[in-house]
């Protein structure tokens, strides 16, 4: 202890001597001490902040492990999750200066403006065409109190889909889908059912598409014919007499009648257009023409051409909405009020049929196999539920005003309502000059969307099946032949997209919407031992009502 | 007291995998090799040859391996193991499926201790908090720590929660040393006492061989509160650059227009840092000041020495 010691660092300069002065100036000014940059120096676009502690002892931190274990070592590397986010790391040079880490792609966070937009969108689909048939199922009054309490069920189930991967500890939760979670908590059968679910929808939703392409098809060539040969169809259709016409395609139905098989037939017009009518027709022929179309576009390897066009849907949508409320401003409110009896005009206000509205219904709101990748985006994400109740309100409204105005407009004294079409653009002539143009960008919106989801069928199905999203052209080509034979079967013998889409969304609507999230919840809460039979029996309740939406479909 | 005096150990336990190789490697700075890291249970005892806090042994023990022939080697060994022990470190992995399994063998631990060495402190560390979710992180904690305090009757435990990649970690051991240092109240006294009289803006006492800060004194705020491990990181790392050359890391002073400060041996379990703001006290006067404190504070520690178990070697 008494002896001298020397300094085991020893100046760094040779020759200069240890001076007991202390004011030696043995740093260079401009050298920096480690980790420290000036503010100056920091290039970027905003206010340079200074590095957080956080962040500085980090740093230290990370230093000093990796000299505890070899360089290839990945005993003491720092886990994703304890990394500071990509805002606060700046890349240094060694002259001193500091670039911000551009966020990467996966953290492009959206205002809440943008992602309710983003799920208004997304839900927005072909059940608004079936609006105003589906509330006349269900009758006018009970439609509307229908339409309300189906968006808070189904709200109150996505909020639980948006929930569920919360409640799962001690995993790293932040890329999973709903799928997923079924996987976690019910194993392979959770996975297989809720892809089989999944499934449903999406193929449910590629026939609709070409019954309606085939349809829209139909139609505008038809147009163009008319148009053509200044051919008149007025004579030839049931239907309204002047300006803003309005046709019953189908009078021979019953009003009142269970039966919602329709058969088609060629109505003969006798105005010496049979061969065109024969080789133009909406069921016979269309469907097939389109196979030549649409059965390329399905066999693209990437569908992220397609995606560009998202945008079509949208102006779509605000064009049907635009086009509803000229025709309701034309042709005036028809509306009575005949509770319990139907009338030759007019339906009842409740009628036993309205689980075909609830099926609709299902899934038109439905977005619950892709919430969550949605609401990842959201730049603030304790508004997420919020956010979601929004969008939900706007397609609700969306939805009640095109099915309210449609079926409040039709001018019942010529016609019943009962003549309201699952497509109520059919309700119009095919020489109307606005409807025609709904249905021309309806036919080209739906000519984009359709390969995306084909994409979106082949990617989920062969990637559990076999692996791979492209595991050769001949099992893709498979699956799209299939998938368009289905559609061209329906065109021709069943074309009746109201139950097309009633059926698929309560089928689907009972795994992902209703059974799945409720029963998800509960596991959850039992094991954390806080289940309660209040919430133990609303959940069931909730469960039983999916079955019965789906047994309604059936008897109904 | 005959130099050969039993040493006592330290037992860092728990189950395999739970992070105690990684735990020890960061507070010794000891170079985990690659072939040290072994997928199996530990079978064997592993001493670390570092003087902690006096004459204490670390021993590092995996607890509850699927081996029949670890578990047998344990119950065979386990008076061994248990006998002499002045500190029970356990450590639990917070993400363990096992919770039952677990406890079952922190208590046959217990026993052990009871049985062979019921003096012993027993600290247990709730490992790996990184990975449960933060505002989860409180909620676990308690629920884990009252848990284990039951557990623990008649014998008390202190809990912590740690993770290696915040400061938690640090500040677990740091308590853990204070706690085992006797008369440290009077040390923390004499420190203030120390600094006051030679004006120094701040002084740190460090354990030995982890750098561990076991008290500190300050005249005023400073702007950065994890300075302390900051400054264990480095020196540790300085250490691992001089026992490259088979060098050891005796002292140093860093110094600028703004301040000077120095790390020195103190007494023979820990190191003393003072920063001094004021660059115009000569060096010289600085350390004769702590080669002057060094005795008294020797003295301090043998004082009260027979009487307590930790054993302080006069060199």
């Amino acid at each position: 202890m008494e002896d001298d010691w020397k300094p085991l660092l020893a100046s760094e300069r040779t020759g200069e001597a240890y001076t007991d002065r202390g004011v030696m100036d043995s740093l260079d000014p401009k050298s920096k001490r480690p980790f420290h940059v000036e503010p100056r120096n920091i290039v970027e676009d905003d206010v340079p902040e200074r590095v957080s502690a956080e962040a500085s002892v980090m740093s230290s931190r990370v230093h000093y492990y990796s000299r505890l274990t070899g360089s290839s070592d990945r005993l003491l590397v720092p886990p994703d999750h304890v990394i500071p986010a990509p805002e606060e790391i700046y890349v240094y040079s060694p002259l001193g200066t500091a670039f911000k880490v551009q966020g990467g792609e996966g953290s492009v966070k959206n205002p809440s403006i943008v992602t309710i937009f983003a799920i208004w969108n997304t839900m927005m689909g072909t059940a608004i065409l079936s609006m105003p048939w589906s509330i006349k199922q269900a009758g006018f009054t009970l439609g509307i109190i229908i339409l309300i309490s189906m968006g808070l069920l189904t709200l109150y189930c996505c909020y639980r889909v948006l929930k569920s991967p919360k409640s799962i500890q001690y995993t790293d939760t932040s890329d999973w889908e709903f799928p997923d979670v079924c996987k976690y908590y019910f194993g392979t059968f959770g996975q297989w059912s809720s892809l089989l679910f999944s499934m449903v929808s999406l193929i449910g939703a590629m026939v609709v598409y070409w019954v309606l392409m085939s349809n829209f098809l139909f139609n505008t060539g038809k147009f163009i014919y008319n148009y053509a040969h200044n051919v008149s169809m007025s004579d030839s259709e049931y239907g309204t007499n002047g300006t803003e016409r309005v046709i019953c395609p189908f009078p021979n139905e019953n009003p009142g009648s269970n039966c919602s098989l329709r058969m088609f037939y060629l109505s003969d017009n006798g105005t010496g257009t049979a061969l065109f009518d024969h080789w133009w027709s909406k069921t016979n022929t269309v469907p097939f023409y389109l196979i030549i179309l649409l059965l390329p576009l399905l066999n693209f390897r990437s569908a992220s051409f397609f995606a560009r066009f998202t945008f079509l849907g949208t102006i779509s949508v605000v064009y049907l909405i635009f086009l509803v409320t000229l025709k309701a401003f034309r042709l005036g409110f028809h509306l009575e009020f005949h509770w319990f009896d139907s009338t030759k005009f007019f339906v009842p206000e409740f009628r036993l049929l309205f689980p075909q509205l609830t099926g609709v219904l299902t899934l038109a709101f439905f977005i619950h196999n892709c919430i969550i990748t949605l609401m990842k985006s959201n730049k603030h994400q304790q508004n997420n539920v919020r956010d979601l109740s929004i969008a939900y309100l706007l397609v609700g409204l969306t939805y009640l005003y095109v099915g309210v105005l449609i079926f409040g407009s039709f001018p019942s004294p010529p016609l019943s309502k009962d003549c309201i079409e699952p497509n109520f653009l059919d309700n119009f002539p095919s020489s109307d000059v606005l409807v025609f143009v709904a249905r021309a960008f309806l036919l080209f919106q739906m000519t984009t969307v359709y390969p995306l989801l084909g994409y979106l069928v082949r990617v989920q199905m062969m990637g559990q099946i076999f692996g791979k999203h492209y595991p050769g052209f001949f099992h893709v080509f498979t699956l799209n032949v299939f998938i368009v034979a289905a559609g061209v079967l329906m065109a021709k013998f069943y074309p009746n997209i109201g139950s097309i889409i009633r059926y698929s969304g309560a089928l689907c609507g009972l795994a992902l919407v209703f059974v799945f999230p409720s029963v998800i919840h509960m596991i959850s809460l039992r094991r954390l031992g806080e289940l309660r039979w209040p919430s133990a029996l609303f959940h069931s309740f909730l469960i039983l009502l999916g079955v019965a939406n789906l047994l309604g479909q059936f008897f109904m | 007291m005959s130099s050969t005096a039993m040493k006592k150990k330290v037992l860092l336990m728990g189950k395999s995998g739970s992070g105690k190789t990684s735990m020890r490697s960061i507070i010794f700075a000891n170079y985990i090799a690659r072939d040290t890291r072994r997928l199996g249970a530990t079978i064997d005892v592993e001493h670390s040859h570092v003087r902690f806090l006096g004459n204490l042994v670390l021993n590092l023990w995996d607890c509850g391996g699927q081996d029949t022939f670890m578990e047998n080697y344990f119950t065979s060994q386990r008076d061994n193991i248990f006998r002499n022990v002045e500190v029970l470190i356990y450590v639990f992995d917070v993400e363990s499926r096992e919770l039952d399994k677990d406890m079952h063998y922190y208590q046959s631990c217990l026993e052990a201790i009871l049985q062979n060495s019921p003096d012993a402190k027993v600290f247990c560390l709730v490992h790996k908090m990184d990975l449960v979710q933060e505002d989860q992180r409180d909620v676990i904690f308690k629920e884990r720590g009252e848990d284990l305090k039951r557990l623990s009757r008649p014998l008390s435990c202190v809990c912590f929660r740690t993770s290696i990649w915040d400061e938690t970690l640090y500040k677990a051991w740091s308590s853990i040393v204070y706690q085992l240092i006797p008369n440290v109240q009077q040390l923390e006294s004499n420190l203030r006492n120390f600094a006051q009289i030679i004006e120094a803006d701040e002084v740190l006492l460090f354990e030995r061989a982890t750098f561990l800060v076991i008290s500190h004194y300050q005249c005023r705020e400073q702007r950065d509160a994890h300075r302390f491990e900051k400054i264990s990181n480095i020196i540790k790392q300085f250490k691992l650059s001089c026992s490259k050359l088979a060098a050891s890391f005796q002292s140093m002073e860093v110094r600028n227009s703004n301040f000077a400060a120095f790390i020195d041996v103190f007494t023979s379990n820990t190191y003393v840092m003072v920063i001094m703001s004021d660059p115009s006290i000569p060096s010289a006067a600085t350390l004769i000041n702590i080669r002057n404190a060094r005795k008294h504070f020797e003295k301090l520690e043998r004082v009260d020495g027979p009487k307590h178990s930790l054993h302080m070697r006069m060199h």
